[in-house]
């Protein structure tokens, strides 16, 4: 599809291109099915081959937590499903149940627990099964964490463990080390968590402030971070952020020179514009097309729109993921495109 | 040159508008919030009290002669008894434990434990014992003094000088349990803490003059209450009217008055006559003053005319005295009853001594004239809504009202004690004659209820204590700065509940409720001052020195040249040099020689010199300008900036003549500029310049607002009715009522998780600790239409951020239980109830229970779990048999529709000894939909959905919105200042600043828009946005997006969810209870019933009405139609009266139809049911 298109020009704009107009934009609808076009004795319809030569993805930029990429070629509903399941459907841990021995600082068990929920765990969720209601805890299903400090004052007078931070909460491989309960086990462990998870398990980030106590305050707690999903809860989002746009594109209409070229630079908040001086005339160009955000304030004032030409190409995806931790940002989008496979696959065998 | 130079300096030592803010904050960390309630306080227990003592008269007894039989009658001396009181003592808040040990009492300890936060009063007793021998001899005089006797218990307000708490810094305040932010300004009663609210009042001794119309009898009153400054006489009111009509009949134009206990109107000039001022030209000079005034010479010639007949004193005094309550006694005493009259009830402020009549003529001429002024249209009829002719009564003249009542009684009571220990010769013990309850209940009795009174008396004002609202800080405040005006709610009179212009800076324009109570209920202004009155000497003895002529020494015609002076609506004597006068005394003011709070009012027009000492008036802070230029200089402002070192404060400005406090009337007299800039303008041209006299310049315009409307950002672009709305909703916001929340035990009290600062504040706020206990979030927000969930005023929230924690919050509500006793026999316990023993348990769980009967803190309880065991002894039936329960359960469960988990049991004892138990629940409180939140802007909505955050639409940089609200909310409500809010939020934000929204400055959304375009965002604060489900950029325009601070109301279904199929019924009626506590029914009522008759759905509705309420079965006599015996197992059926066994009809009726038909035959009338075959 696309590239040895015969569709007149205009239709073919009005088909790859939203119109960012003065009004609301148009053209904002996509019409990616195989009859759109049949009148004008276009076919539409999906060609696996031409799709696999259409389709790319450039990373632009990329580090352990945020990672900005392009993504070429696919319909808005695609880029979406992508986004959707970063947020919701790619499963972490987080810790779930809280056992509190004791708590004597001023935060209440319930404020304390749901903090400790929202800690982002550097785990692999994949070597861990779900747990459900019914089943007992055991080394496949439930990460144990430990939190016992006491707050007390130093003999020169400086607070010892003051701020409890995430570093703190320490991992029992071996499971609960509770004193059991009359007939109920904290967790059933038949063997030690770190034979099979090779790495030590641990907060994505050692610094992050759980509470804070005084002298003679204390915490002893159990936590059970269990897998999920982040549309159970947001704390099993392994993203603090998936979004994408579309790619812009700024054009000149007509030539902009002197003082108007010096106020259209002006108007625009990211930049997008620039003055070239070419033989001592000034002229308007664009040079960062990219980083426009489609505010349309170069086409505000009358008459503007007759200047500039602001489109956004429908299928082309500035995505950026930022992960809140658990992964790294790459594995964040292949797990996601794993899940997404998965739920093709599940379709697909419901409709046959 | 050198001119110029200084003019050059002038303008360098000009300070400007961010100047005044240093001036503002030294006022608020000089004298706090609540400094009207504290100063009112502490002039009471230093002043008042005192006085009310030394101003009630000794009590002086003699034995009078008793008859006993068998005795004979001797008479061997006179004996004589005086007691007098004198000094007064109090000491610091004490507690009496049961066990009779004393101790300080600190204000955590008297809400804990439910004690009342009271300080012992003491009195100096001097017992005179005269004794008179027979006739020549020396009387023997014997004088005993008790020292300190104690005569009750005063409650005293929180942080007032005999506070515990005074002067105490924010360590040691938080060591005893206080929040350092807590400004004090309440009482604790039993451990709840009571508000006073300021009542307002028309003032006293001032001459109000009233047109009326057509219909009425008078065309024109003058009215005048008069009141003694000080003592107990209650008010006298004068009324003068004018008759209306022309012509026809006799009295028409005649003036009369009013006297107390006279029954009928008297002719004003026979009233002259009756004070001595026989002739008509006397007379008329004390009305008139200036003789070329014909016009006024005019209209009192009826009035003379009328009084023609009686042309002497006795005359008069007679015709007085005819009209008097006292009939058929002799002429003399008719006359000396009027001349009584005349001497101690008319005008008695005036005064009551022994030859007032000039001074009482004068006045009486003086609103005669004042009425005519008025009648010949020289002058507008008074404005009794202005605010200068209002008193408030705060919590000193308060308490002292109360206090004068009950010390009268007690003093009645020694009297009554002493009386009879003297008549039957006993020896006289004072400590026994005074009865300390009588003070401390009465005191206890009226703050507890509010009934401001004794106790079933008639006449009392209720309400004027209330619980402190502890919602919210903000509440708190402003519920300490409430006024009242105690009109009926139901008077349909607009004027006054409207916003009057004498309100300026007084009053907040913003914040009152709406309803039955609007515009009566009002609320202080941020600066606002209430005087706490002054004696008047001073001022009686400076006009004395500068030359004001007694009205004794001055002749009538000397009058018109002069300025009349009046000293609390007293008039004190004529001056000649008002303007010299009026200087000094303005300057004596300055320089505090005479007090700050003393008002100089010069009414040219009416040639008045008014001055007033007294009470209660409200008065405001201005700058003073001299030459259009501010006093205050930039030297000082550096001196209030480094306080810390100079120590150069707010009493120092009023000190240095820089500002002084202006009263609501004397503001009339002056000419205020609204801001500094004005005074430039003026400055610059002199000639042209719209005002180029003005005396004062405003700190700040925003001042004008109070607690609650200073919370609003950009309240100045707003329509005024949501400005209103929002300064309600605000004390329903929950944040952080107070630090100490954790060792309060408040029967209610909601604290959310994670309160922010607003990141767009008012300069205000600041004062009032806004940023140090918020109440509210930063939530981001889009305006936009999104799925259709948030229609009518309805949101949709972004779940995820709800599950990070947004708007979480924690609900607290606390049971208590004392171990009471009856008797010696009949005890309560608190233990686990055995139900073997024990009558009337309850349904709930009792296994949550420890030992002690008390559910240790941790347990999570349901509803109806009891928390708290206790038995009462069940008393002895008689019977002599074994009791099968000894026992009866009143224990106490969780309320049914919650839940939680025990927070905090408190285990102590009461001020009986008795063992006293509070325990506090914990629940928090997730938002969900049906939940209610709301802007800084009166836009309130409740939850409509809760999207997850891939469901909710972003931004280009990935921005969620927390809130969506709709966009219809907008227009028609237009709330720009919510729109400049989000815009100037959304630049703080980016920034890392906080934005100011101080109404009344030169800010505006250009400046906002502008910066938020150099931070690389569209100006107007839109952003492209793309919908969660489809992945498309959002169709329409941009959406606006941006932080705005919502607040989250206490208002929430989970406390508000009811259903009933059936349940519990009332006993009376058998009908379905009423409320969801109590599980009740949902009310039927007439307009549903009127739907239902229209829809034709009469089996339905006797369904709802019928059935499903109060159904009942009744077998009725068919031949006398009354209800007869029906014994249903047996299938018998007799009426007794008939003797009929047979005839009988099984009918449905309302059970409440049946109780009244029973009803009705108790009161002999027979209702007989007859049916149709």
């Amino acid at each position: 599809m696309g590239s040895e298109t015969k569709l007149p020009p205009h239709l073919e704009e009005q088909r790859t291109r939203i119109f960012c107009g003065k009004d609301a934009p148009t053209h904002a609808r996509s019409n990616n099915f195989s009859g759109a076009y049949r009148s004008l004795g276009e076919d539409h319809s999906f060609d696996n081959a031409s799709f696999k030569e259409n389709f790319r993805i450039d990373i632009k930029r990329m580090d352990s937590e945020v990672m900005e990429f392009d993504m070429i070629g696919v319909d808005a509903s695609i880029a979406n499903a992508f986004r959707r399941i970063l947020i919701a459907d790619v499963p972490t841990m987080a810790i779930e149940k809280v056992f509190i021995a004791n708590n004597s600082s001023i935060m209440q068990d319930e404020v304390l627990a749901h903090r400790l929920g929202l800690i982002p765990l550097r785990v692999d969720a994949k070597k861990f099964d779900y747990r459900t209601e019914d089943e007992a805890a055991t080394e496949q299903n439930t990460i144990v964490f430990r939190l016992k400090m006491k707050c007390s004052r130093l003999a020169d007078g400086r607070l010892e463990n003051d701020a409890v931070l995430s570093e703190h909460l320490e991992w029992l491989p071996a499971g609960s080390e509770l004193p059991e309960d009359s007939d109920s086990k904290f967790t059933h462990y038949n063997r030690d968590q770190s034979e099979f998870y090779g790495e030590p398990i641990a907060c994505a980030d050692d610094k992050i402030v759980i509470n804070k106590m005084r002298p003679g305050q204390e915490i002893e707690l159990e936590a059970h971070a269990v897998k999920g999903e982040g549309k159970t809860h947001a704390k099993w989002s392994p993203v603090a952020t998936a979004f994408y746009r579309l790619l812009p594109e700024v054009t000149l209409k007509q030539e902009i020179t002197g003082e108007e070229a010096h106020a259209l630079k002006k108007k625009c908040p990211k930049d997008v514009f620039d003055i070239e001086d070419i033989g001592g005339t000034t002229k308007a160009t664009v040079v960062n097309a990219r980083a426009c955000t489609i505010c349309r304030e170069c086409i505000r004032e009358p008459g503007a729109e007759n200047f500039v030409d602001l489109k956004r190409v429908k299928d082309h995806f500035i995505f950026t993921i930022e992960s809140a931790g658990q992964y790294h940002p790459r594995e964040l989008f292949i797990d996601a495109i794993g899940k997404l496979r998965l739920k093709c696959q599940k379709m697909i065998q419901l409709t046959h | 040159m050198d001119v110029e130079d200084e003019a050059f300096d002038d303008e360098e030592e000009e300070i400007s508008q961010e100047d005044a803010w240093a001036v503002i904050t030294s006022y608020f960390e000089e004298k706090g919030l609540v400094r009207q309630q504290l100063d009112s306080f502490d002039e009471f227990i230093q002043n008042t009290m005192q006085e009310i003592v030394d101003e009630s008269p000794d009590i002086e007894v003699t034995p009078e002669s008793q008859h006993q039989p068998g005795m004979e009658f001797e008479v061997d001396e006179q004996r004589h008894y005086r007691i007098q009181f004198g000094q007064i003592y109090l000491s610091k808040p004490m507690m009496t434990e049961a066990d009779g040990e004393t101790g300080t009492l600190f204000p955590k300890e008297a809400r804990l434990r439910n004690l009342t936060y009271s300080a012992p009063l003491y009195v100096d007793l001097i017992k005179t014992l005269t004794k008179y021998g027979a006739e020549g001899e020396d009387p023997i005089v014997e004088t005993e003094e008790l020292p300190k006797v104690f005569i009750g218990k005063v409650p005293i307000m929180l942080r007032s000088q005999y506070c515990s708490l005074y002067d105490h810094s924010d360590k040691e305040l938080a060591e005893l349990g206080e929040c350092p932010y807590d400004q004090g300004g309440y009482f604790i009663i039993n451990g709840s803490e009571k508000a006073l609210i300021a009542q307002e009042k028309m003032s006293n001794n001032h001459v109000y003059v009233f047109k009326k119309t057509m219909p009425h009898k008078y065309s024109h009153t003058a009215e005048c209450r008069s009141v003694l400054e000080h003592g107990n006489r209650p008010t006298s009111t004068i009324f003068v009217k004018q008759m209306a009509g022309s012509g026809g009949k006799g009295a028409a134009g005649c003036i009369r008055t009013t006297i107390p206990y006279i029954r009928a109107d008297i002719p004003i000039v026979i009233v002259f006559r009756a004070l001595g001022f026989v002739a008509d030209k006397d007379i008329l000079e004390h009305i008139v003053y200036d003789f070329k005034d014909t016009a006024m010479m005019d209209l009192l010639r009826p009035s003379l005319e009328e009084a023609f007949v009686i042309q002497n004193q006795q005359v008069a005094l007679d015709y007085i005295g005819k009209r008097g309550s006292t009939v058929g006694v002799s002429k003399e005493k008719r006359i000396r009853y009027a001349k009584e009259i005349l001497q101690k009830e008319l005008l008695p402020h005036v005064g009551i001594g022994d030859y007032c009549e000039t001074k009482k003529a004068y006045f009486l001429g003086y609103i005669v004239n004042r009425m005519l002024v008025c009648a010949l249209c020289r002058r507008q009829q008074d404005d009794r809504d202005h605010y200068g002719n209002k008193r408030l009564d705060l919590a000193g003249p308060l308490m002292g009202g109360l206090f004068r009542m009950l010390f009268r009684k007690v003093t009645k009571d020694v009297k009554g004690y002493v009386q009879k220990c003297v008549d039957n010769g006993k020896e006289i013990n004072l400590t026994y004659a005074v009865r300390a309850k009588t003070i401390t209940s009465g005191l206890k009795y009226s703050l507890a209820t509010g009934n401001w009174g004794a106790q079933g008396t008639q006449g009392v004002r209720a309400g004027v204590s209330q619980v402190l609202n502890r919602l919210t800080y903000a509440s708190t405040l402003s519920h300490l700065r409430r006024l009242n005006s105690p009109i009926g709610r139901e008077g349909k009179l607009a004027k006054p509940r409207q916003l009057h212009n004498s309100h300026w800076g007084m009053i907040c324009p913003a914040e009152t409720p709406e309803g039955q109570a609007c515009g009566l209920v009002k609320n202080l202004a941020l600066m606002a001052y209430i005087s706490v009155g002054s004696p008047s000497a001073p001022i009686l003895e400076f006009l004395e020195e500068w030359q004001t002529e007694n009205l004794e020494e001055i002749t009538a015609s000397v009058i018109p040249s002069a300025t009349k002076i009046f000293v609390n609506g007293c008039w004190v004597g004529i001056h000649r040099d008002p303007e010299l006068l009026v200087r000094t005394l303005r300057q004596l003011r300055r320089q505090v020689d005479v007090n700050t709070e003393v008002g100089v009012v010069r009414d040219i027009r009416l040639q008045e010199l008014r001055l007033y000492t007294d009470a209660g008036r409200c008065c405001r802070p201005l700058f003073i300008v001299d030459n259009q230029r501010l006093l205050i200089k930039r030297t000082d402002i550096v001196q209030l900036q480094n306080r810390e070192t100079t120590s150069f404060g707010w009493h120092d400005l009023v000190a240095a003549g820089l500002i002084e406090y202006v009263d609501t009337e004397e503001e009339e007299t002056t000419m205020i500029s609204m801001t500094i800039n004005d005074l430039q303008g003026a400055r610059s041209n002199m000639e042209s310049g719209y005002y180029p006299t003005y005396t004062h310049c405003e700190i700040h315009p925003s001042m004008i607002l109070g607690i609650c409307g200073s919370i609003i950002p950009f309240p100045d672009h707003n329509q005024s009715p949501r400005n209103t709305y929002q300064s309600a909703m605000g004390k329903q916001a929950m944040g952080i009522y107070c630090t100490n929340f954790q060792t309060r035990m408040d029967t209610l009290a909601y604290v959310l998780y994670y309160p922010q600062k607003p990141l767009v504040t008012t300069r205000s706020m600041e004062y009032l600790h806004f940023r140090e206990l918020p109440a509210g979030i930063n939530a981001i927000v889009a305006i936009a239409c999104y799925s259709g969930y948030n229609q009518e005023d309805s949101v949709i929230m972004n779940q995820s951020s709800i599950d990070r924690g947004l708007f979480r919050s924690i609900f607290y509500r606390s049971y208590r239980e004392e171990e009471k006793r009856q008797g010696t026999l009949c005890r309560e316990e608190m233990e686990i109830p055995d139900a073997e023993v024990t009558l009337a348990m309850r349904h709930g769980s009792y296994d949550k229970l420890d030992d002690d009967g008390l559910a240790p803190p941790g347990t999570r309880c349901s509803g109806n779990d009891i928390v708290i065991g206790k038995t009462a002894a069940l008393p002895d039936d008689g019977s002599g048999s074994v009791q099968r329960y000894t026992k009866k359960d009143c224990s106490t469960a969780v309320r049914s529709t919650e839940s939680g988990i025990v927070d905090q049991v408190l285990v102590t004892t009461n001020d009986q000894g008795l063992k006293f138990v509070k325990l506090r629940m914990r629940k928090e409180k997730v938002p969900q939909v049906g939940d209610k939140f709301a802007s800084r802007h009166g836009q309130k909505g409740t939850i409509g959905m809760t999207y997850t955050q891939e469901d909710m639409p972003f931004s280009c940089e990935g921005i969620y919105p927390d809130i969506v609200v709709n966009p219809h909310a907008i227009p028609s409500r237009m709330t720009i200042g919510h729109l400049v809010e989000c815009l100037m939020g959304k630049v703080a934000s980016l920034l890392g600043k906080e934005g100011d929204a101080t109404p009344f400055t030169d800010v505006t959304v250009e400046d906002v828009s502008s910066a938020l375009h150099k931070c690389g965002y569209q100006s107007r604060g839109f952003e492209v946005m793309y919908n969660g489900h489809t992945g498309r950029q959002l169709k329409g325009r941009q959406i606006f997006l941006g932080p705005t601070y919502y607040q989250r109301l206490k208002h929430m279904v989970d406390d508000k969810v009811h259903s009933r199929a059936r349940g519990p019924v009332q006993i009376l009626t058998r009908q379905p209870m009423e409320g969801r506590s109590r599980d009740g029914g949902l009310r039927f009522g007439e307009m549903e019933r009127d739907c239902m008759i229209a829809h034709g759905g009469s089996n339905f509705m006797k369904e709802r009405l019928f059935e499903c309420s109060d159904a009942y079965r009744v077998h009725v006599c068919e031949i006398c139609g009354l209800i007869c015996i029906a014994n249903l197992k047996k299938n018998t059926f007799e009426c007794l009266g008939c003797k009929n066994k047979t005839k009988v009809s099984q009918i449905t009726i309302p059970y409440a139809c049946k109780l009244l038909f029973q009803e009705l035959m108790s009161m002999c009338i027979a209702p007989r049911m007859l049916f149709k075959k």
